[in-house]
């Protein structure tokens, strides 16, 4: 019956082929700029994905490794009879290998503490309050249910004044500036998750979290929420511009600060939002 | 080893059944069909005509609604000169009939698939999987999500909206609807449908809102109508003629509030210590203290008091909410707690930057100067407010957020003139 080891090949092997696929596309690879599917575009995003990288290949070779063993076996010990029925060879009985399980068991303990040892910089970076970089914050971004409110200061640069801007589910900033934003959540646990700079952080109601991160590349990307957080979870989703200079920046905080502003109707020529003459 | 093959037969076959069942349409079984108004079945007092006994002129009402807007939410019908862009052509993909109207003077719109691919999807399809799941198929606010729901969702078929620019009563603009939906109602269920969205696709949205809203405002219409007939003369009631003019009626509401927006006259005076300080005497020395609190903190005399409205809303089965407003509120009291749709609702806790019709200026000015349709939250302009002091107390309501001594620390009975004083001495 050495048919079966077949089967088990085929399987490890289209397991290995779908991993070598994800590489060539893009719907499976790593979530990139639409431009190369293979440039992380964040500081924080080529750290992790190297760790990431790791970790794959360590357990693809593991279970490569596993297996070439297993099908190996299952090769070269089929099931065999004689004529009358009985089998052939005769099992062995085996107290096991003390040496075998040592070295199963050591193996993988120290690939635990390499990666454990090997990652603690990353995390440091990106979560420990002390490695925050000393900018004043972006933005203070409150999740609900269920969108992101995005308060940016105002013309005096402080938080949590009359004039500050307040938008929903639109995050703007600054290509290679670092960023800083304060999160919280109005209701329940939410996460805020950039998913092309790999950053992602729970929102807790009752907490005020800093979050970090930084982009490359100017362009649009996503930002969605990352923890069901009740019905309306698949709505919960914001625009994310990375603009090439602070002046683009300014430009649009300006242009939303003059709208959230407006007391009269035609008060921007060409906002678009004149409908009433429209052809009905 | 038969034992553990037939365990695992029927481990299978039930996983097979549960899965099969689940994947079943069981849930969505049946038509697609509208909710009807509740005037057609009930007798819901004075002030709404009603056809509790009179299947008759149901019937007939039944057929009216059948010829103008089509039978069920699957095949729409647009009627002649109903005011939507492209003569209804975004309220679904794909499109039967045609532009000319022909002898019979009805475009129809079909939500099912037909032979032509088209590349939108339409305002029906988005309607159903963004909205549906609260504002529900006939637009009643009477979706799945609608019972788990404070503030409720909005039910369009009366067409009355709270959010809007027009004169008070009148129906929404069009930019008041596309607002609602692409930025939502902060501090309600309502979220933005920006990032979800294009602007186009919002569009197609707002022209199925206005459809819903206009069907609804018809068959209420209708069945005013119909009440003033006798069930005996029911062969005399709602001839094509009258149908078609009480729609006409409708739509001409519709149109009308495409032109009619509220345009302040002045713009927004400065957010000038005096400013604030004559909007927040002004405040005090109005109605806005009965109803907002003297501290703005919503909890003004006019309205039945917090633990109260509490108990009501949030005390039990939200369906039981009419019995337990019964038991809690007495019957000769005039206390406030509710709004047109018989929805509970507070007056807004001003000392808390969260605008339901919008943080702009022009937002506030429109909630102050016209009020709040259907909501306790009467017009103000232009009498007692003219542009000048609506300004005023817009200024001093956005400044209060971040200012709360404005109010603990203003004299008892301010009178007129001690803002100037005041504003001197800072």
């Amino acid at each position: 019956m050495r048919k079966w080891s077949i089967l088990f090949a085929m399987a490890a092997i289209s397991t290995v082929g779908c991993f070598v696929y994800s590489y060539f596309d893009p719907d499976w690879w790593l979530p990139n700029t639409a431009r190369d599917m293979h440039r992380v575009v964040s500081t924080f995003g080529r750290e992790i994905d190297n760790l990431f990288l790791i970790i794959l290949f360590v357990t693809g070779g593991v279970f490569i490794i596993t297996q070439v063993v297993l099908v190996a076996a299952m090769y070269r010990f089929p099931d065999r009879r004689d004529e009358q029925g009985r089998p052939v060879r005769k099992a062995v009985y085996s107290h096991g290998s003390q040496l075998l399980e040592l070295i199963w068991t050591v193996i993988p303990a120290g690939i635990l503490v390499f990666i454990a040892l090997y990652q603690m910089g990353t995390w440091a970076s990106i979560k420990y309050r002390g490695s925050a970089p000393r900018v004043p914050p972006l933005a203070e971004i409150t999740a609900r249910q269920f969108q992101w409110v995005m308060r940016y200061p105002g013309p005096d640069r402080k938080l949590n004044t009359a004039d500050d801007l307040v938008v929903i589910d639109d995050l703007h900033f600054v290509k290679k500036q670092s960023v800083l934003i304060y999160l919280k959540s109005a209701d329940v646990l939410h996460s805020f998750y950039l998913p092309q700079l790999r950053i992602k952080q729970d929102a807790v109601p009752g907490l005020t979290i800093p979050v970090w991160f930084d982009c490359d590349e100017a362009g649009e990307y996503e930002l969605v929420c990352a923890e069901l957080c009740g019905w309306g979870h698949y709505k919960m989703r914001g625009n994310v511009t990375v603009h090439e200079t602070e002046k683009d920046l300014r430009r649009w905080i300006d242009e939303k600060l003059a709208e959230q502003g407006r007391s009269q109707l035609a008060m921007i020529p060409g906002s678009g939002s004149e409908g009433g003459d429209r052809d009905d | 080893m038969i034992w553990r093959s037939r365990l695992g037969w029927m481990l299978g076959c039930s996983f097979l059944a549960v899965a099969a069942s689940g994947c079943s349409d069981a849930f969505n079984a049946g038509d697609l069909v509208y909710i009807e108004a509740p005037a057609m079945t009930q007798d819901l007092g004075p002030t709404q005509g009603n056809l509790k006994d009179k299947p008759r002129l149901r019937e007939k009402v039944r057929a009216a609604m059948k010829e103008l807007y089509g039978p069920d939410p699957q095949t729409i019908r647009v009627p002649k000169g109903m005011p939507l862009s492209n003569g209804g052509a975004l309220l679904a993909s794909h499109i039967e009939g045609g532009k000319d109207p022909g002898p019979h003077p009805i475009l129809q719109v079909s939500a099912t698939p037909g032979s032509a691919p088209a590349p939108q999807a339409g305002g029906y399809a988005i309607y159903r999987r963004n909205c549906l799941h609260c504002h529900g198929v006939s637009g009643a606010g009477d979706g799945p999500t609608a019972p788990f729901m404070y503030p409720t969702p909005r039910d369009f078929r009366p067409g009355k909206f709270k959010f809007t620019s027009t004169p008070s009563g009148r129906p929404p603009h069009r930019d008041d609807l596309r607002r609602t939906i692409t930025y939502g109602l902060d501090g309600t269920s309502m979220p933005a449908f920006e990032p979800l969205l294009t602007p186009a696709e919002i569009e197609e949205v707002v022209d199925y809102v206005m459809f819903l809203s206009m069907r609804g405002q018809t068959e209420l219409a209708l069945i005013d109508e119909a009440a003033t007939f006798e069930e005996g003369d029911a062969g005399e009631a709602l001839d094509e003629e009258t149908v078609q003019s009480l729609a006409d009626s409708v739509f001409k509401m519709w149109r009308k509030s495409q032109s009619a927006r509220l345009n302040p006259k002045v713009a927004r005076t400065e957010p000038t210590r005096a400013s604030i300080l004559r909007g927040r005497d002004l405040f005090l020395a109005s109605d806005c203290k009965d109803c907002h609190g003297r501290l703005a903190a919503g909890d003004g005399d006019s309205f039945i008091d917090q633990e109260t409205f509490n108990k009501i809303v949030f005390g039990g089965n939200p369906s039981e909410r009419a019995r337990r407003a019964e038991e809690l509120i007495s019957r000769d009291s005039k206390k406030l707690w509710k709004d047109d749709w018989g929805n509970p609702l507070r007056p807004a806790n001003l000392n808390k930057p969260m605008y339901k019709g919008g943080r702009r200026p022009i937002d506030l000015y429109w909630r102050i100067a016209k009020g709040i349709n259907g909501a306790q939250m009467p017009g103000h302009y232009p009498s007692p407010f003219d542009d000048e002091k609506t300004w005023d107390i817009v200024n001093f309501v956005l400044a209060l957020p971040y200012e709360p001594t404005l109010l603990t620390d203003a004299p008892q009975n301010a009178p007129a003139g001690t803002a100037v004083a005041d504003a001197r001495g800072r």
